[in-house]
């Protein structure tokens, strides 16, 4: 096997520029952890300047856990999203679970997409911070997860990891470093990226600079 | 400039291992990361891959079908002596990656893998590549710049000294170099290692005469914390410091008796002991002396102990002064007056004729040292191209004036240069002392291309 895999491809790179999203379509998978799908949904509109909705997957995709591990298999539900993906016409479609994913080559992922893919998926079991010894934060973890899915979206728009550490294209193995890093797109993987998912400024026209996430006050 | 422009390529990933699942998921991974990724199922694809193209890093699964992980390691660095190999696990198989690591692997890790401690390696694999080639670039260049030989001297005298050198920098004896003061020791001694098996460990350099008896032993040997007042922290002596390389002990003749006690100790023991310590540290050092005394003469008059005159004249390497060798001093002159041009940023020079027959026909009673000093005043004074004799130092244009004839208007510039020199060119106070007007002398300035320099 070499490098041919066309999905390793930087799509951004394209000399079409990245393909236009209509939307981003929002799907919970067997109930989600920490918060609640309508602050994730909020979370999520705040920082993208696309629409984005919730879907409801019928029949819900299987779910299979991982041998010997109390983890659902991220990449055979990743393969599942993207099938539904097709079958709906609906790309990006992210799927979003209260459950821990797992491959069997990683002890855990925070979510998975594949470059250049139609779907991701994340979770927000890592992404409590009573996990972690501190007081559960339903809002905080809305906009950690919605930091993970722009992450993902990004790499679904084929942009690899950034340099940056304070782009969320940067890669983070942990809560500290995700929050670190926050949930902003650099300006140079917002100009690769498909129109209005990385808005220059919110919606009271502020310029939108690095944001690294703190609990709720 | 585009994103990518400035960086430098990223790293080249080839990632071995018979399940295709790790293959996907590492090679997504990796991707996802910047790496370029190649993969392989099996050794003989590997090899085949690892021929084909450039690879930074290898991942390789321990247990696979055929030709196992280690055997590809030992094959793949064969062939490419400096790829960095990590070796994946299935459980913790302590035997197995000891076996890697000592067949020369970076690291190994045990799957599953945590993404944070997958990543973390990889970055540190790859700094560990770039610090390793930049070690070999800096050591190239290093041996670039110490490789040739910093004496100058087409002379009998030191082409016999270039001979010597060579004879013995090979070997590990210890060199005792002799000569004047200002003849050129330390750069003998510094042939000496440059030239040795040492050249990439430190020269570390003691001026024995520069420092008092106390300050001189805890420059040697060292001292820990509390071993005198004053002494806050522990200090590492210059036999420690020149673990690995050369010792250059300059005017040794000057060290006192009870130095050269401890001194002989540490040279035929090798061991040290910091002063207030109590444990003695083994140190793998060559030693090159240098004096300009008569050591025998001290010996027998005994200010210096035989026992250590006799540990240090193993080869002895006899410089002879520069007025022994006149017809080094062209050549030494030239190369000192490109130095300082270089230095000064100032256009080509050269010396003319009646200056360099001064420099050639002066004794230099200070050496190549002396010599040195001379041209690079002479450069800071003098007007290019050309440097006169005027632009030397008064005692080396004194004596040529004695040594050979001058033309009259040779000889009117150096007079002018001197007196406006003496004169702090002042123009007013020059021009009354030469007897002649103010006009006559700003004319003559021109014409002489004097510029005034402000120089010690």
């Amino acid at each position: 096997m070499g490098t041919g895999d066309p999905a390793a491809r930087d799509a951004s790179t394209d000399p079409g520029g990245p393909r236009p999203w209509s939307s981003i379509a929002l799907a919970v998978v067997d109930g989600l952890a920490g918060t609640g799908p309508d602050q994730l949904l909020a979370a999520l509109s705040a920082r993208s300047g696309l629409a984005c909705r919730p879907v409801t997957l019928a029949p819900p995709p299987l779910l299979e856990p991982l041998a010997g591990r109390p983890q659902l298999d991220a990449d055979k539900l990743l393969g599942r999203l993207e099938e539904a993906a097709r079958a709906l016409g609906q790309v990006p479609l992210v799927g979003v679970t209260g459950r821990d994913l797992g491959v069997p080559l990683f002890t855990f992922v925070f979510g998975r997409a594949r470059l250049g893919g139609a779907a991701a998926l994340v979770s927000t079991a890592r992404l409590r911070p009573e996990l972690y010894g501190q007081v559960a934060d339903p809002s905080l973890v809305a906009r950690r997860a919605a930091g993970e899915i722009l992450h993902e979206l990004g790499h679904l728009a084929g942009r690899i990891h950034c340099e940056d550490p304070r782009c969320v294209m940067h890669f983070a193995a942990s809560v500290e470093a995700a929050d670190l890093r926050g949930d902003r797109f650099c300006p140079s993987c917002a100009t690769a990226l498909p129109p209005g998912l990385a808005p220059a400024r919110d919606a009271a026209g502020e310029r939108l600079g690095p944001s690294p996430l703190r609990p709720s006050a | 400039m585009s994103e990518t422009a400035a960086k430098a390529p990223p790293a080249s990933i080839l990632v071995v291992d018979d399940e295709p699942i790790v293959l996907q998921s590492l090679g997504d991974w990796f991707r996802q990361d910047g790496y370029a990724v190649d993969t392989a199922t099996n050794a003989k694809e590997a090899l085949k891959l690892a021929a084909e193209r450039h690879h930074d890093i290898a991942l390789l699964d321990i247990k696979m079908p055929g030709i196992d992980g280690l055997e590809l390691q030992e094959r793949l660095t064969r062939e490419v002596p400096d790829l960095s190999v990590i070796v994946m696990t299935a459980y913790a198989s302590v035997e197995s990656a000891v076996r890697a690591l000592k067949a020369g692997a970076y690291d190994y890790i045990t799957k599953p893998f945590d993404p944070d401690e997958l990543s973390h390696l990889v970055r540190r694999a790859t700094e560990h590549r770039s610090l390793r080639s930049e070690n070999l670039r800096l050591k190239e260049q290093l041996a670039s710049v110490a490789g040739p030989s910093p004496l100058v001297g087409v002379s009998a005298a030191m082409r016999h000294v270039q001979d010597l050198i060579d004879a013995v920098a090979a070997s590990d004896a210890t060199v005792l170099v002799r000569g004047e003061s200002g003849t050129g020791k330390e750069l003998v001694a510094r042939a000496v290692h440059a030239r040795s098996p040492r050249r990439f460990g430190p020269l570390v350099t003691v001026n024995c005469g520069a420092l008092p008896e106390g300050v001189l032993e805890s420059e040697l040997f060292g001292h820990e914390k509390g071993a005198f007042t004053g002494a806050q922290f522990r200090h590492k002596g210059k036999f420690e410091l020149a673990d690995g390389g050369t010792l250059f002990l300059d005017e040794v003749g000057t060290v006192t008796p009870r130095v050269q006690v401890e001194l002989l100790r540490v040279l035929e023991e090798k061991k040290v002991t910091r002063l207030g310590g109590t444990t003695s540290l083994k140190t793998d050092f060559r030693t090159v002396a240098a004096t300009n005394q008569d050591l025998e003469a001290a010996v027998r008059e005994g200010r210096f102990r035989d026992d250590l005159y006799w540990r240090l004249n193993v080869f002895v390497i006899d410089l002879p002064p520069l007025r022994e060798r006149p017809e080094d001093i062209p050549e030494l002159a030239q190369h000192f007056l490109e130095r300082f041009t270089l230095a000064m940023n100032k256009p080509t020079m050269r010396f003319s004729a009646a200056a360099l027959e001064t420099l050639r026909t002066y004794a230099w009673p200070g050496n190549v040292r002396e010599l040195q000093n001379a041209v690079e005043r002479a450069v800071v004074l003098g007007s290019p191209p050309e440097i006169q004799v005027g632009d030397l130092p008064l005692r080396v244009g004194a004596q040529s004036e004695s040594a050979g004839p001058l033309s009259l208007e040779e000889v009117e510039r150096v007079h002018i240069r001197r007196v406006l020199d003496g004169c702090g060119w002042n123009i007013s106070q020059a021009a009354k002392v030469l007897g002649i007007d103010r006009g006559t002398l700003y004319a003559k300035i021109r014409r002489y291309g004097f510029e005034r320099v402000s120089a010690s």
